[in-house]
C-alpha cells in the first residue's frame, strides 16, 4: 500500500498541475460515477474518453503493466455493459450490474485518485490550494489526512494479523472483542504517529503566523491545456444537450 | 488554531473516513444500506470521542465536519451531505463549546449532532429517487425494488433520528473505552 500513496517524483513522467488533476477527478465523479447527463449520447461518449484518461496518465508515469490490466478490465466490462445489460434479467443482471458499477464507474475515479496521490507532493498540493485561495484550515488537515491513509491502513492490517493470531476475529474464540481490540490499538498508534508528525511539521514552520513561501513551481502548461479541454468537454456537451443543441 | 490542532483534525478525519469507507462498502447489499446510518456513528463515535479530548479551540469540529462533506462530494455522493455537514458541524461545535470543551455529557451530545451528516447521504434517495435510480439502472430491478421497499419517504426523518441516537450510543461507547484504555495510558 505504501507505494500507492507515496509520491514518486522521479518517475512521474508528465507533470500536470494539481488543479488540473483535481478537475479531472471531479469530472470523473460527476459524469462517470454520478452518471450525470447519461441520457445524452455525446456526453456518454466523452465520459468514456475521460474515464480512459487516468489509464493514459498511468502509462506516462511508466506503470505500463498496471495500465494495460486496468485498460483491459475497463474495455471488457464496458462492452459487457453496452451489449449484455439490456438483455439480462434477474440475478444475472444484479451480478453484471455490480461489476459495471465497480469497474466502469468506480474504477476510473479510484485510479485517478491513486495517480493523483502518487504524482503530487504535499508541497505542490499546498501550493496549488494556496493559489485557489482555499484557507489553511482546510488544506493542512486535508494534506495530513491523505498522507495518513497509508499509515492507517498499514497499521490496521498489522493489528488485524496480530488479533487473528489471538483468536479475535470473525468465528474465532473471542469474536465479541472484534471491534474494540482493533480500533483501540489503531487509535493509540495513530495518536503517537500524529504527535511525531506535528513535531516534524512545527520544525518546518507550520505553526508560525507569517505567510509561508513555497518553492514548488506550479502552473498550467501545454499538457494541462489538453487535459483541461477534455475534462471540460462533458460539461459543455451536457449544457448543450440540456438546451437541445446536441442529442 | 495552531498547526498542531490542524494536524490532529487531519489524523482523526483519516481514521473516521476509513471507518466510513469500510462500512459504505457493505451498502452494496441492500439490507445494509439503511444500516449505514447505524453502524458509522457507533463505530465512528470511538475515535470521535478521543478527538474531542483534543479539541479546545473553536472550529475544530466544524472543520472536520466540512472535510467529511468534501470527501463525500469527491466520492460521488453529490452535494447534500456537504450542505448538511456544514450546518450540523457548526451545531456540534456550538454544543461542545457550551460545555467549555470539557463537559463529557456535552461531548456525547456532540457526537450525536456530528453524526447527522451521515443521514444526509440518503437525501437524494428520498427526494430525487427517479434521478438517483436512473443513474444506477445497472444495479438491476431487484436491488432497486428491495431498497425502495426498505426506504419509503417517511424513513427520511427516521434516518436522521437514527443517526443522532446512534451517534449518542457511539459517544457513550467511546467514553467507556476512553475510560477503560486511554486514560490509563495517559493519552485521553
Amino acid at each position: 500500500m505504501g507505494g500507492l500513496f507515496t509520491a514518486d517524483v522521479e518517475n512521474r513522467g508528465l507533470v500536470l498541475d494539481p488543479r488540473t488533476k483535481l478537475l479531472v477527478m471531479i469530472t470523473l465523479v460527476i459524469f462517470a460515477l454520478g452518471g450525470t447527463g447519461s441520457d445524452i449520447l455525446l456526453v456518454r461518449c466523452v465520459t468514456v474518453a475521460v474515464s480512459v484518461l487516468p489509464i493514459i496518465l498511468l502509462i506516462t508515469a511508466g506503470q505500463r503493466k498496471k495500465a494495460l490490466l486496468f485498460g483491459l478490465i475497463y474495455g471488457g466490462i464496458k462492452l459487457l455493459e453496452i451489449f449484455v445489460v439490456s438483455k439480462a434479467t434477474g440475478a444475472a443482471l444484479t451480478v453484471i450490474g455490480l461489476c459495471c458499477m465497480v469497474f466502469v464507474r468506480l474504477m476510473p475515479g479510484l485510479i485517478m485518485g491513486a495517480y493523483m496521490l502518487s504524482s503530487t507532493t504535499v508541497s505542490e498540493f499546498i501550493a496549488a490550494m494556496h493559489r485557489m485561495h482555499v484557507p489553511q484550515q482546510i488544506t493542512i488537515p486535508m494534506s495530513v489526512m491523505f498522507r495518513f491513509f497509508p499509515t492507517v491502513l498499514e497499521e490496521f492490517s498489522a493489528i488485524n494479523t496480530a488479533m487473528k493470531m489471538r483468536g479475535i476475529s470473525l468465528g474465532g474464540k473471542h469474536s465479541g472483542k472484534l471491534i474494540e481490540y482493533r480500533l483501540v490499538p489503531l487509535m493509540v498508534c495513530s495518536v503517537n504517529i500524529g504527535s511525531e508528525l506535528s513535531a516534524a511539521a512545527l520544525t518546518r514552520g507550520l505553526g508560525v503566523k507569517v505567510r509561508r513561501t513555497n518553492i514548488c513551481k506550479i502552473g498550467f502548461h501545454l499538457p494541462d491545456g489538453a487535459v483541461l479541454l477534455l475534462a471540460a468537454a462533458p460539461y459543455v456537451l451536457w449544457i448543450l444537450g440540456m438546451i437541445g443543441v446536441v442529442k | 488554531m495552531k498547526g498542531k490542532d490542524l494536524i490532529n483534525i487531519g489524523i482523526f478525519s483519516a481514521i473516521y473516513f476509513v471507518i466510513v469507507f469500510i462500512v459504505a462498502m457493505l451498502g452494496f447489499i441492500p439490507i445494509f444500506l439503511p444500516l449505514l446510518a447505524v453502524l458509522v456513528p457507533i463505530l465512528g463515535g470511538i475515535p470521535f470521542m478521543l478527538f474531542l479530548t483534543r479539541v479546545n479551540k473553536f472550529g475544530m469540529i466544524w472543520i472536520m465536519s466540512v472535510i467529511m462533506g468534501l470527501l463525500m462530494l469527491l466520492t460521488g455522493m453529490s452535494w447534500p451531505p456537504l450542505a448538511v455537514s456544514v450546518v450540523s458541524g457548526l451545531l456540534a461545535e456550538l454544543v461542545y463549546k457550551s460545555g467549555n470543551y470539557k463537559s463529557s455529557f456535552k461531548a456525547v451530545l456532540t457526537s450525536g449532532v456530528f453524526s447527522l451528516w451521515i443521514a444526509a447521504n440518503y437525501l437524494p434517495l428520498f427526494f430525487a429517487a427517479d434521478k438517483y435510480w436512473s443513474t444506477r439502472q445497472n444495479f438491476g430491478q431487484d436491488y432497486i425494488d428491495t431498497v425502495t421497499k426498505l426506504m419509503p419517504k417517511w424513513m427520511c426523518p427516521v434516518m436522521f433520528v437514527a443517526a443522532f441516537v446512534c451517534g449518542i450510543i457511539g459517544g457513550l461507547l467511546g467514553k467507556f473505552l476512553l475510560k477503560k484504555h486511554f486514560e490509563k495510558a495517559g493519552i485521553a
